[in-house]
């Protein structure tokens, strides 16, 4: 409507100078045109009416009427687009509206349907559209020749063609657009995503061939490389490939084809969409199967090899075809005629790949990465649980984030795991430990500056506090090869000693850097290493802290002070050195050293104490010793018991954790050998006297029966109990429990360690709460004959019920927490009943004096209900009563 | 403190309240004195107490204030008052232990030495008190008077006539215990 306002406002002074002559003249041109363009439009191929249209549409040019003729022809062509074009287009794909978006299904006829519908109806819009073009062209022509005319010969020849075909192009794909069914972009992700996976496929196929067509290969080129069109010896493997690639298959021409098509009429952008987002589709579920769930290989070059074969060769033929090179920067892309240029199948792009391609390789590279890396992350913690051998897929994870910066996305999906599945009740201390352990190493390849390793910490360390056992295990952990867990795979528990000694060298290296006047050099190569913290860091922590990544530090970060670890310790090796018959501590003065570097000097000095007493006791026990040969003992008994056999180990009880005393009857000579030692020992070591530990220690016995002999390692009240067998058969427990000088009940427990080894015999006896046992003496079970090794095993085994030499930490605690018990009951005498909180508040007010109440509540807790437990108290809705 | 004074209130008529010093007096003079040192004081008699490990008697400071304390007696074996329990509320001068803590029956007891407000007679917590008396006597000698009642000079003279009938006594007693819950 403008248009033609326009055009008759522009014409209204020409009106005025115009002969009914020329009226007339015009009129009878304009119909011409008019009915000459209808019939030129609707004539399906036929030019017949073109020299009349040409001629008429010159007329009325000559008129001054052009941008009339051009308005009107224009629109024609619309409406006849709009009728019989885009509406038989779209019916095309009416069937397939819901078929499309379900891609799930599977359907290998419909998308060998909707690949030839689209094809067709692709071709069918695309030779409508080249018709119309034709018929555009007439009219270009016509104006054209007019212009040229009129300014004889100097106007730019393509300026009208030019315009009027970007207005056709604009008009054809508005009026598309315009009645686009919303199920057509799914169908061309459809059509694009089945191409690729043929290609993907084809390619796959070509991969695994190519070995064996190598050598034809190499005899083929070799042959060709004489001939003058090749291009030279870099490119011919490439262009070989590319060859085998896009010549073989029509597959890119076909698709090539179809984006052309689709570019032609306006969907140069859905298309790009279409096959990106099919590509990315392609690369995801290849990336999903090359990763998988193994851990063992990097797969991050397979990936970049796999974009370099498929996606990028792809796109690579598919620009190519499109002649994209040329069209890149052409600002009207739409405008390029089928017919006006054949796609070039030059090689000028394989050498050096154009700007295009190279943005394509880095979103194609992008995407994988961030596939692989999301991938890597969802499965982050079975990755670290395997973690020396799955450090492959860590390395590539710390490629991956490199690239996508994504470490916080790391950092959360792997808390959340961590508590899922390992911050539970049901996992074991130890297990816990070795995780955080693992996870502290393979984060630190990721992150060096260990900075998502401090947030990923948090809650195990959080989780780890809250648990009883933690400091032991820590500490069996450091000082065990076995790590405390003798039913894991053997090994992996060395890996803390490791690591000590590992710091131990590097520190060793670094004093050592130190004495050879390199600090100045030493500080260049630290400055150039420096790395900015990662954007995630935590301000508020100090730098510096952050450098070193301190496994142990990290560990001794969950018990919060190492105090409470090396007291720990302390009770460990206590225990230790006390179950020891020679004086052989020489691992264990290496693990203090190692301590020592980390703990410093001041808080392993009772340890070191420790140690030292069995380096005294040693040579006290080599003095003693050598005071009986200068005088032999004349009052040798019977028994040949000697000091001989006797080692004392001498402790200074004030540096010992507390030590379970015990009264045991020892049988009269050994007794005796002691008591003679001790007088010895005051000669030598005057003023000092010596306070037995009686029922510390081990004993070294052989039995002898009649028919067979064996041989033990226990503790000295299970000697004294097989000892008191020795003149008498049969016992039954009280007299026997009176005899060796412990409780019946003691006596009940420890006497099952000569039952289970069958030296002695239990039966019941006349009063049914005595028992009596009676020595074997002879093995009427054949299995069982010969010298028996009784070694430190049954040892250990019989101090798992509860006998230890030394009060374990817990028992410390507990005894402290006696005190407080009789607070606690005397506050809830008065109050009747209290809540955990009031408790706590009022012993942290009331219980100043010596000693101070400075316990956490867990500790509180574990302790009330440890008083629960025993009947003490009751815990009823939070409250805890006095029972009564 | 304010849960002590209502307890207080509520059986105790307002003729009877000037007896018991309230709080806030106690607290201002407090500050006079060497707080200090009747702290300390305090505190080693509640450690004293509770490691004694005497049994029937008990006492702790209330939430936040250890001038006031809450104590239990039970009543001695072969004694009328034998299985009952009574609360106790002891409330401390800031010039403590120069003048007697003043306590109270927090529990209904029916006893000749023991008026039906609570007020206890007892000579050591009165003329013959010492600085030499700490918690844990004062809830001893109260924990005997129980049981070994003086009857020349009753606050409860229904009780003192009734204490020669031991028998009807301790129906009595029985009776007229309400444990606190």
């Amino acid at each position: 409507m403008t248009c033609d306002t326009s055009s008759s406002g522009c014409g209204l002074e020409k009106l005025e100078s115009l002969s009914d002559d020329s009226i007339s003249v015009i009129s009878e041109n304009w119909n011409g045109f008019c009915s000459s363009s209808e019939a030129l439009l609707k004539g399906s191929g036929d030019l017949s009416f073109s020299d009349e249209f040409v001629i008429r549409a010159k007329n009325l040019c000559k008129h001054g009427l052009s941008s009339l003729v051009e308005q009107h022809f224009l629109r024609c062509i619309e409406e006849i687009f709009e009728r019989n074009g885009a509406k038989r287009f779209w019916s095309y794909f009416e069937p397939y509206r819901n078929a499309a978006p379900s891609e799930t299904n599977k359907d290998l006829i419909l998308e060998e349907e909707i690949q030839q519908v689209i094809c067709k109806a692709l071709e069918e819009i695309s030779s409508q559209k080249q018709f119309q073009e034709k018929c555009l062209l007439l009219l270009a022509r016509a104006l054209q020749s007019y212009e040229e005319d009129k300014l004889q010969g100097q106007a730019n020849p393509d300026t009208t063609r030019v315009y009027l075909f970007s207005k056709y192009q604009l008009i054809v794909s508005s009026v598309l657009l315009a009645s686009l069914p919303h199920h057509f972009p799914g169908i061309l992700h459809w059509y694009f995503k089945g191409r690729l996976e043929e290609l993907s496929t084809i390619a796959a196929a070509n991969s695994e061939d190519e070995e064996e067509l190598g050598m034809d290969d190499k005899m083929d080129l070799d042959e060709k490389s004489k001939l003058p069109y090749k291009c030279g010896d870099m490119d011919s493997d490439i262009s070989h490939k590319y060859a085998v690639f896009s010549e073989n298959n029509k597959l890119v021409k076909n698709i090539g084809m179809v984006v052309r098509n689709l570019r032609n009429i306006g969907f140069t952008s859905m298309a790009e969409d279409a096959y990106a987002s099919a590509i990315f589709f392609l690369l995801k579920d290849k990336v999903h199967d090359l990763a998988g769930d193994d851990y063992r290989s990097s797969v991050l070059e397979s990936i970049k090899a796999w974009i370099q074969a498929v996606p990028l060769q792809f796109l690579r033929a598919l620009l190519d075809y499109l002649g994209d090179f040329t069209n890149f920067n052409d600002p009207s892309p739409g405008l390029k005629s089928p017919l006006a240029s054949h796609p070039s199948l030059c090689y000028s792009g394989t050498g050096i790949p154009s700007e295009g391609l190279v943005r394509w390789q880095l979103r194609l590279e992008y995407y994988a990465y961030e596939t692989l890396q999301d991938l890597r992350i969802a499965k982050l913690f079975e990755i670290i649980v395997d973690y020396p051998d799955s450090a492959p897929a860590i390395e590539d994870l710390k490629q991956c984030l490199e690239y996508t910066g994504q470490h916080s996305k790391l950092v959360d999906s792997f808390i959340s795991s961590l508590r899922y599945r390992l911050l539970t009740a049901g996992a074991s201390t130890n297990d816990i430990l070795h995780q955080y352990v693992s996870t502290i190493k393979a984060l630190r390849t990721i992150d060096p500056a260990g900075v998502f390793l401090e947030a990923v910490g948090e809650p195990i360390r959080e989780y780890l506090r809250g648990r009883k056992d933690t400091i032991k295990c820590i500490v069996t952990m450091l000082t065990d090869g076995t790590g405390g867990n003798p039913n894991g795979p053997g090994g992996s528990g060395d890996s803390l000693l490791e690591e000590l000694n590992r710091d131990e060298e590097s520190q060793e290296n670094t004093t050592i850097d130190d004495d050879i006047n390199s600090d100045d050099k030493q500080a260049w190569i630290n400055a150039q290493n420096w790395e900015p913290d990662p954007v995630e860091a935590d301000p508020s922590k100090g730098s510096r802290y952050r450098r070193k990544v301190d496994i142990l530090g990290m560990i001794v970060g969950i018990i919060g002070s190492k105090d409470q670890l090396v007291n720990e310790y302390r009770v460990m090796l206590a225990e230790k050195l006390l179950n020891k018959s020679d004086y052989d501590i020489d691992a264990e003065i290496r693990t203090l050293e190692l301590l020592k570097i980390h703990f410093g000097e001041s808080s392993m000095q009772k340890c070191e104490i420790m140690l030292n007493d069995l380096i005294d006791s040693k040579r006290t026990n080599t003095n003693i010793k050598a005071t009986i040969k200068h005088q032999p003992q004349p009052e040798q008994k019977d028994l040949d018991v000697s000091l001989d056999n006797v080692n004392a180990t001498i402790i200074s009880s004030n540096f010992w954790p507390p030590i379970q005393d015990e009264a045991i009857n020892l049988p009269e000579p050994v007794e005796q050998l002691l008591t003679d030692y001790a007088k010895r020992y005051t000669e030598v070591k005057t003023p000092r006297k010596l306070i037995w530990k009686k029922n510390l220690g081990s004993v070294k016995l052989e039995l002898q029966f009649e028919d067979r002999a064996m041989q033990f390692n226990v503790t000295p009240l299970h000697a004294s109990i097989i000892m008191q067998f020795q003149d008498q058969k049969k016992w039954i427990s009280k007299n026997l429990a009176a005899a060796v000088g412990v409780p019946v009940d003691v006596l009940n427990r420890r006497i099952n360690f000569w039952i289970s080894k069958g030296v002695l015999a239990e039966s019941m006896g006349a009063d049914s709460a005595d028992h009596a046992f009676t020595l074997v003496e002879t093995m009427n079970d054949t299995g069982k004959s010969g010298t028996i090794d009784g070694g430190c095993e049954e040892l250990l085994a019989g101090e798992d019920d509860g006998e230890r030499s030394v009060a374990s930490v817990e028992d410390q605690l507990r005894k402290e927490m006696t005190v407080y018990e009789k607070f606690i009951t005397g506050m809830l005498t008065n109050f009747g009943s209290m809540a955990l909180d009031r408790i706590h508040n009022t012993l942290k007010m009331f219980c100043i004096a010596d000693p101070t109440y400075d316990k956490s509540l867990q500790q509180l807790q574990s302790f009330l209900s440890g008083l629960v437990a025993e009947e003490k108290l009751e815990f009823r809705d939070g409250m805890y009563f006095l029972k009564k | 403190m304010a849960t002590m004074n209502s307890g207080n209130n509520s059986n105790t008529p307002a003729t009877a309240a000037p007896v018991i010093p309230s709080p806030k007096q106690t607290q201002t003079t407090v500050k006079t004195v060497d707080t200090q040192s009747v702290l300390k004081r305090l505190q080693s008699e509640l450690m004293a107490l509770m490691m004694s490990g005497d049994s029937g008697i008990s006492a702790f400071p209330e939430e936040d204030n250890i001038f006031c304390w809450k104590g239990t007696i039970t009543g001695s074996k072969d004694t009328v008052f034998e299985g009952t329990e009574y609360k106790l509320s002891l409330s401390f001068p800031a010039d403590y232990p120069f003048k007697p803590p003043k306590v109270k029956f927090e529990t209904g007891c029916f006893h000749p030495n023991v008026d039906v407000y609570g007020n206890i007679c007892l000579d050591i917590l009165q003329d013959k008190w010492s600085s030499a008396y700490d918690v844990r006597t004062i809830l001893i000698s109260i924990q005997s008077l129980l049981g070994e009642p003086n009857i020349s000079s009753p606050l409860n003279t229904q009780a003192a006539a009734l204490w020669c009938n031991q028998e009807e006594y301790r129906k009595m007693v029985e009776k007229l215990y309400k444990p606190s819950v």
